[in-house]
C-alpha cells in the first residue's frame, strides 16, 4: 500500500519550494464513496489529501481548463501544475502530450500506482447494499472494504467491487511521472476485453436491439463529453455555435453551415452523436470510463470506446497513451495494414 | 406483383481514380444498375466517418467508399489513411448491429470502369434481400 504521509510530505515540499502553482488532488467529500477533487495552493492544506480506492475521478480534465485559463491571462504564471494521477490518468496525459495540447513543462506529474487493486465502482456497492445508505467506510489492509450502514456492518473483498476497467487494466501504474509511489508491476489480465464478449457474441439483430435500447435513453446532456479528458475541441461537431442566425442571414449562408447532427434526442441523432464520439476517441480513449460513470441514464458508453480500443489493438497493434512520441492511430499508417475487407 | 425493392447507394468516389473510373464506365456505355448516387470527393482520405453516418441517417441503404489503389494516390498517402479509418468505421457499425453488407470500400483506378460496374452490380444484389435500411434513418 502507498503511504499517504509520504505523499503529503512531497506535496508540502514542492509547494513550499514554489515548484508548482498548485496541486490537483483528491480530498474527502460529502459522499463517502467518492473522493472530491481538491486544489491545494498553500502548503498547510496538504492534510486534506487522501488516497484510497474512492479516488476514481480522472483529474486530467482540469488541465484543459488550466490551459484555457492561462491563455486568457496577460501575465500567466508559467510554473507547472502538480497533479495526482493513476495509471489510466497518466495515459490521458500522454495522449494530450502526443497531440501537443499541453507541453511536458505544464505539468508536474505525481504518479500513484494502483498496484494489484484499482478504484471502486459506486454502482456495484449500491447493489451490494441494496439501497441502504452507507454511513462509514474503512479499508482493511487494502484487501477488504468495511461498510457500515444504520443497521449493519458488512465486509466485502475489494476485488468484488472494483470498477470493470480495473479488472481489465493492463498497466495499473503511471507510465509517465515526475514522482512515483508504489510498484511498477505489469498486470496481465487473462481477458482484457471480457466486457465486450457478451455483445460480440450476439447476432446482428440482437446487437441492434441492445444498442437501440441503450442509446434511445440518451437525453443528450453531453455529460460524457464534459467529463472526457480527450474532448477538448473548441467547437464540437454536435453544436454549431459559430453561425449566428440573424434576420439578414441568407438562405445560402445557412445552407453552407451544414448541421451534421440535430439536437433532438431521437434514436437516429443519438446514434449519430455516439458513433461520432466513439470514432473521435478511437486510439485516444484511455479507458478511464468517466463517461459511463457520469451518465445519468446509465448507458454503457465504455463498451463503445473499448470496442475500438480492441480493434486498434488487433488490427493495428496500437495502444493509446503508452508513449507521447508515437504517431496517433488515425494520422499514421503501415504498409501492412489489413485490407482484406476492401475489394 | 409488388414492385421489387431498389436500394439506394451513396458512393464517395475520389476525384483522381474512382470518379474517373465511373466516368469511363459511363462513356464506354457499360450497363450497370442506376441505384448509385455518386459523390465526388477530393480523396478517399477526405471521407470523414461523419459523411458515412450521415448518409445512413439520410436514408442510404448502402454506402461505398472508393479510392485509388494503394501507392497510386494523387496525394501520395491519402488512401492509406482512409484504409485505417474505414476499417474502424466498418468494425464500429458492425458492432452496433447494422448489417455489415451495407458498407463497402473498394479500390477503383481510372482504367477500371469494368470493375466499377461489377462492384455496383454485386452491391445491389447483396442489398436487395436486406430491404430498406431503417435503423439509422431519420424519422421525417
Amino acid at each position: 500500500m502507498v503511504n499517504l504521509e509520504e505523499i503529503k510530505k512531497e506535496a508540502k515540499k514542492i509547494l513550499e519550494e514554489g515548484k508548482v502553482k498548485y496541486i490537483i488532488g483528491y480530498a474527502k467529500s460529502s459522499n463517502i464513496l467518492m473522493a472530491a477533487p481538491v486544489f491545494i495552493k498553500k502548503p498547510e492544506d496538504v492534510n486534506k489529501l487522501i488516497w484510497n480506492p474512492t479516488c476514481f475521478q480522472n483529474l486530467v480534465k482540469f488541465l484543459l481548463d488550466e490551459k484555457r485559463k492561462k491563455a486568457r491571462e496577460k501575465e500567466p504564471d508559467t510554473r507547472p501544475v502538480g497533479i495526482f494521477v493513476k495509471g489510466c490518468d497518466s495515459r490521458a496525459i500522454n495522449v494530450l502530450l502526443q497531440e501537443k495540447f499541453i507541453t511536458r513543462e505544464d505539468v508536474y506529474i505525481m504518479g500513484i500506482s494502483c498496484e494489484d487493486l484499482g478504484v471502486l465502482d459506486e454502482k456495484k456497492i449500491f447493489k451490494k447494499l441494496k439501497d441502504e445508505k452507507p454511513e462509514k467506510i474503512e479499508f482493511d489492509q487494502g484487501k477488504n472494504i468495511v461498510i457500515s450502514t444504520k443497521e449493519k456492518t458488512i465486509k466485502i473483498p475489494l476485488k468484488e467491487i472494483l470498477a470493470e476497467r480495473c479488472l481489465e487494466c493492463t498497466s495499473s501504474f503511471p507510465v509517465i511521472s515526475d514522482v512515483f509511489w508504489g510498484d511498477r508491476n505489469n498486470r496481465s489480465p487473462k481477458e482484457p476485453f471480457k466486457s465486450l464478449e457478451q455483445i460480440e457474441s450476439l447476432s446482428q439483430e440482437k446487437k441492434w436491439d441492445f444498442w437501440q435500447q441503450q442509446l434511445s435513453k440518451c437525453i443528450r446532456c453531453y455529460a460524457c463529453r464534459s467529463v472526457c479528458p480527450m474532448c477538448y475541441c473548441d467547437e464540437c461537431v454536435v453544436d454549431s455555435i459559430n453561425l449566428a442566425v440573424t434576420a439578414d442571414t441568407s438562405a445560402e449562408e445557412k445552407a453552407q453551415k451544414i448541421k451534421w447532427i440535430e439536437k433532438s434526442p431521437e434514436s437516429s441523432e443519438n446514434f449519430g452523436y455516439h458513433l461520432v464520439r466513439a470514432m473521435h476517441l478511437a486510439g485516444r480513449c484511455i479507458d478511464c470510463s468517466e463517461c459511463e460513470r457520469v451518465c445519468p441514464v446509465d448507458i454503457p458508453l465504455r463498451l463503445l470506446n473499448k470496442k475500438l480500443e480492441k480493434v486498434a489493438k488487433e488490427l493495428f497493434d496500437y495502444k493509446a497513451g503508452l508513449d507521447p512520441e508515437q504517431p496517433s492511430l488515425v494520422s499514421s499508417f503501415k504498409d501492412e495494414d489489413p485490407e482484406d475487407f476492401i475489394r | 406483383m409488388a414492385e421489387e425493392f431498389e436500394p439506394k447507394i451513396i458512393a464517395f468516389l475520389c476525384k483522381w481514380c474512382s470518379s474517373a473510373g465511373s466516368d469511363l464506365a459511363g462513356v464506354s456505355r457499360m450497363n450497370y444498375p442506376p441505384n448509385v448516387v455518386p459523390i465526388t470527393v477530393m480523396c478517399s482520405g477526405s471521407v470523414s466517418p461523419l459523411y458515412i453516418f450521415n448518409a445512413f441517417q439520410k436514408g442510404a441503404d448502402g454506402v461505398l467508399v472508393s479510392g485509388c489503389h494503394p501507392g497510386d494516390c494523387h496525394y501520395i498517402k491519402g488512401n492509406f489513411y482512409a484504409r485505417r479509418r474505414i476499417a474502424l468505421v466498418k468494425e464500429l457499425i458492425e458492432y452496433i448491429g447494422l448489417e455489415p453488407q451495407r458498407f463497402k470500400m473498394a479500390w477503383v483506378s481510372a482504367a477500371e470502369g469494368k470493375k466499377y460496374t461489377q462492384i455496383i452490380q454485386d452491391f445491389v444484389q447483396e442489398l436487395k434481400p436486406l430491404g430498406p435500411q431503417t435503423k439509422l434513418r431519420r424519422e421525417k
